[in-house]
């Protein structure tokens, strides 16, 4: 049986978010969230596992207290345990601050794992590396963006596309891996078990003096890096807006932007009605 | 008090959406025109637990409160009300009275099959000359030994062209007027079953609403539901849960035709702004909506009612009133808001306005609620 | 004491050389950053016989590189690189550590900014120094319709991946020198934990879209899986490829090898054409190298009809059709 600890993140679900530019941090509390999708996608390869190999399933999440949700969502997936972590201190962490937090907790709640499983990257701030910078944390191998996952004896074989070579890696547990959303397609939840993950399960919090954490060692205090300015790069474009009858549309398209639509098919196009 | 939905209710909500807009959306438009029950997406629904949302767990349902069991009709409802009919009448008058009513023995006959969606189930009240008059069924179940033999036709009956497993409504003894009807747990494959064409309605067009013939169709005793002569008393329980489905409909009709209207109205232009900018639009806008929370409200009170197990039949059929009356409402007003396009096929709001008309006529019309609630009102000590 | 120049350092990443310049384009960067704050600009690269690699970026800007070459190293592997680097960043303190965001620089620099200590930030799309002589990273965030502009005010080096293709690279200068240090390998590299079976060159399983020149992308606005088959009658007779949002694959009116809307998965056509999709963020992040965008959509506010050059407020399906015969009358026989 391996113990899976399974990282996910609460992402919002809006596009149009709520900014906080002072601080450059998201005002979570406004929008809605949901679980980040390679999050989802990493735990199915861990439903995937337990159903071929047998285990149990940690799942494990950081964030403000409504982000015990994605918790319940992954209990009703089939997760066998929540774990929150959240805390005001802990709030603003940058990627290094928080895998070194997340390690703590696992170190804490879950010693004796056998793989820690994470999405490659966020919808969010798309950093891609907590989950490399949990290994490290944890001194244990790690292998990112994984796309298929077999495991003999504690050993894991494991296939990527990396930069255009496909590659087959092995490690010896205790590790890490990455999952992105090209594979591991998640499944639906049952409504049984959404009324299980509920009725049944428990979600363990913890706080920062719970990991023994003190306010220096957490959160943006701790972080490296800092947001300067956060801003809208959909600046719109000066476009041009077409109405009216489909027809008259598209004569005006070819008569304006023809020669865009010839040069890229290569073919010379007839862009007036009476060009010849 | 609390106004706010709980997690697990806010993930019931996701849960669903993200399942219905994924597997139904697509094909919603289609399905309503081309009159298909879409079997592909059912298949899928059978594991995800969508046919036992009642049904005790140890009968393989799912167990769920009311309050989350109308949260999943109205998110069904607001891709595709066809099917969010299909799943509350299997539910809410197919398979619950089973849980109200059934021995222990029916229940382990019948609900894990119920539960698993594998028989799709239907309730069989209306007849030709009885629709909102129970008084008037025909259909008659005669015993004969340990067996009864139903003899009769049923129409208009809600997933009659697919259901596996039906609860009939039939007379047993015509001489006792208080005690005259019993309901019978019938299966499809019993010799004697067979079903009507289906019925080219108005709206609901996916469901397969159908007639349901009886012609010397024999079934044990043991398919008796509740005591012989218990029919009225089944028939009105299973309606009282049933209203509760009927208005979470409903209210997921209104909810897509206020969610496309809105849309609509800010992306529309006339006289070179949109028209949510008009001061009528405005106000079409703001009245949708809050009849549309109210309506939730009342709805959602109905259902604490009944998870609370208190006497709650009064506060179904206030909410069916007043969800159904307003869904037609606000059906009407979106079609104006999208104008011609509203009349169009082109646009959905064309198929809530079809189909939320039925939901002010079944499992009760509309008359009969208010009947219900009068008589309450007029029957409680003040 | 003699003040040395602080370095610019960039990470060599040569493995897909031919189809990924990203390291030359940070050297062109780095030599502009370098002007500001009075750096070095610096290679580093390990490898076997990487001499070829060497001259390449002394060519392209850099006036050092650092150069571990080792029969050892003749295969990438993500955890031996993290330890040298970490070796030598601790032994030469450069001020900055550019990588390259390929698949490689993506589980390489984190590892590396964890092991000395130092923040990172991912996937940026523009550098510049600021006042205090600081280097803003502008990263971004939600499928790019967000930008962060992040500083690493306190601890060295400041640390960046850098997506491919934002900056230019310098024309090849054959007349330019540069410093080589070589640096031994130490005797003792830790063992790999993490094995490489096999590795091979996958010519890109998808690069029928990604290098398409003309992509028809549909959404669910088309209507229906037999409407949607209009966009491939389209596609066909412009000589180019169908794309699909999230919502019409999972619906099977397009198979997943169609799908736009991928993390990593940029399309880069010279001609977009967009029906019927309202812009999701993951689908649009996908479209930001097209040249050409016309989108067809209902609704005016859409972001895809932001984004495009042309937006066309009608029924997406009506114009496909219309597209069709139009494109037929006029292609000169």
């Amino acid at each position: 049986m391996l113990k899976l600890i399974v990282c996910i993140k609460q992402v919002p679900m809006v596009s149009e978010l709520p900014w906080d530019s002072r601080t450059g941090t998201l005002k979570r509390e406004m929008a809605e969230g949901m679980m980040n999708p390679a999050c989802k996608h990493a735990l199915e390869a861990a439903l995937r596992i337990k159903r071929e190999y047998g285990g149990h399933i940690t799942a494990m999440t950081m964030g403000p207290p409504m982000a015990a949700e994605v918790l319940y969502e992954a209990l009703t997936l089939g997760a066998d345990r929540g774990v929150l972590l959240t805390d005001k201190q802990m709030a603003g962490a940058d990627t290094m601050i928080t895998s070194f937090t997340i390690a703590r907790a696992i170190e804490k709640e879950c010693p004796e794992f056998d793989l820690v499983i994470c999405g490659s990257q966020t919808a969010d701030s798309e950093t891609a590396q907590v989950g490399p910078q949990l290994a490290e944390e944890l001194n244990i191998p790690c292998a990112a963006y994984i796309e298929s996952l077999e495991c003999k004896d504690k050993c894991l074989r494991m296939t990527r596309l990396s930069d255009d070579f496909l590659e087959t890696l092995e490690m010896d547990l205790p590790g890490l891996v990455t999952i992105t959303t090209r594979q591991f397609r998640p499944r639906y939840a049952t409504l049984s078990g959404l009324e299980e993950a509920f009725q049944f399960s428990g979600i363990t919090t913890l706080n920062a003096a719970d990991l023994g954490l003190s306010p220096e060692q957490i959160g943006m205090k701790a972080s490296p890096t800092r947001i300067l300015d956060v801003f809208s790069s959909t600046a719109e474009k000066k476009n041009h807006v077409m109405t009216g009858a489909v027809k008259k549309i598209l004569e005006e398209v070819f008569e304006k932007f023809g020669d865009k639509i010839g040069s890229a098919m290569e073919k010379d196009l007839k862009t007036h009605e009476h060009s010849d | 008090m609390d106004f706010n939905p709980c997690m697990k209710h806010k993930l019931v909500r996701k849960t669903v959406r993200e399942f219905v807009e994924t597997e139904l959306g697509p094909i919603a438009h289609e399905i309503d025109q081309d009159a298909r029950f879409p079997w592909e997406v059912v298949e899928k629904m059978r594991s995800l637990n969508y046919f036992g949302l009642q049904i005790p767990r140890e009968y393989g349902g799912a167990g769920l409160d009311s309050i989350s069991y109308a949260i999943i009709i109205e998110e069904i409802s607001r891709v595709s009300a066809a099917m969010g009919l299909c799943i509350t009448v299997h539910n809410s008058v197919g398979a619950y009275p089973i849980v109200l009513f059934g021995t222990e023995e029916q229940k382990k006959q019948f609900l894990p099959s119920l539960a698993g969606g594998e028989q799709i189930g239907a309730f069989c009240l209306t007849e030709a000359n009885a629709g909102s008059d129970a008084g008037g069924v025909e259909t008659n179940a005669i015993q004969d030994g340990r067996e009864y033999v139903i003899n009769g036709t049923k129409i208009f009956v809600t997933n009659g062209g697919v259901c596996g497993c039906a609860l009939i409504f039939a007379v047993t003894d015509p001489q006792n007027p208080k005690k005259a009807a019993s309901v019978f747990i019938v299966e499809k494959k019993t010799p004697g079953f067979s079903v009507g064409e289906i019925e080219d309605l108005c709206g609901m067009r996916a469901n397969q609403v159908s007639s349901l013939f009886f012609e010397d169709c024999r079934v044990s005793e043991n398919n008796l539901l509740g005591r012989r002569g218990d029919g009225l008393k089944v028939g009105l329980a299973a309606l009282d849960t049933g209203r509760i489905g009927i208005a979470a409909q409903a209210l997921g009709i209104a909810q897509a035709a206020f969610e496309a209207s809105l849309k609509y109205a800010k992306e529309r232009q006339q006289f070179r702004r949109p028209i949510a900018s008009f001061q009528t639009i405005q106000n079409y806008l703001a009245e949708m909506s809050t009849e549309i929370d109210a309506a939730r409200l009342l709805l959602y009170k109905a259902c604490a009612y009944k998870d609370a197990g208190k006497k709650f039949g009064p506060e179904a059929a206030k909410a069916k009133l007043f969800c159904s009356t307003m869904a037609s409402k606000i059906t009407g007003l979106a079609v104006r808001i999208h104008g011609g396009y509203g009349y169009s096929k082109e646009y959905d709001v064309e198929r809530y306005f079809r189909d939320a008309k039925v939901t002010e006529i079944y499992e009760g019309t509309s008359e009969v609620q208010r009947m219900v609630i009068a008589r309450h009102l007029l029957t409680t000590p003040t | 004491m003699k003040k040395t120049a602080k370095e610019i350092w960039v990470f060599g990443d040569y493995r897909n050389y031919f189809r990924n310049r990203v390291t030359l384009q940070l050297l062109a960067k780095s030599v502009e950053l370098a002007k500001k704050t009075g750096s070095q600009v610096c290679a580093v690269i390990f490898g076997n016989g990487v001499q070829e690699y060497v001259n390449e970026y002394i060519a392209h800007g850099a006036e050092k590189v650092y150069v571990i070459d080792h029969d050892s190293l003749h295969e990438y592997h993500v955890e031996t690189y993290v330890v040298l680097m970490e070796m030598i960043v601790r032994k030469y303190q450069p001020e900055m550590l550019l990588v390259g965001a390929t698949c490689f620089g993506r589980e390489f620099a984190p590892r590396v900014a964890k092991r000395v200590h130092t923040g990172l930030t991912a996937d940026c799309v523009d550098l510049e120094i600021n006042g205090d002589g600081l280097l803003v990273q502008t990263a971004p965030a939600f499928g790019g319709n967000l930008l962060a502009k992040i500083i690493t005010p306190h601890h060295r080096p400041q640390m960046a991946t850098v997506r491919a293709g934002v900056f230019k690279e310098l024309p090849h200068d054959y007349h330019a020198s540069g410093k080589v240090i070589p640096i031994p390998v130490p005797k003792r590299l830790p063992e790999n934990r993490v094995r490489l079976i096999r590795s091979k060159h996958e010519p890109p399983r998808t690069n029928r879209i990604e290098d398409a020149k003309i992509v028809v992308c549909g959404g669910r606005g088309m209507g229906s899986k037999q409407k949607f088959k209009k966009l491939f009658a389209l596609a066909e007779l412009l000589g180019g490829e169908v794309g699909a949002t999230r919502p019409v694959v999972y619906s099977g009116w397009a198979d997943d090898d169609s799908l736009i809307g991928q993390a990593g998965r940029q399309i880069k056509p010279l001609l977009l054409l967009s029906f019927g999709i309202s812009g999701a963020i993951q689908h649009t992040a996908a479209l930001s190298d097209a040249k050409f965008i016309i989108a067809v959509n209902k609704n005016p506010e859409a972001p895809m009809m932001k984004m495009a050059d042309v937006a066309i407020v009608a029924d997406a399906n009506q114009v496909c059709s219309a597209l069709i015969r139009e494109i037929r009358e006029r292609i000169r026989s």
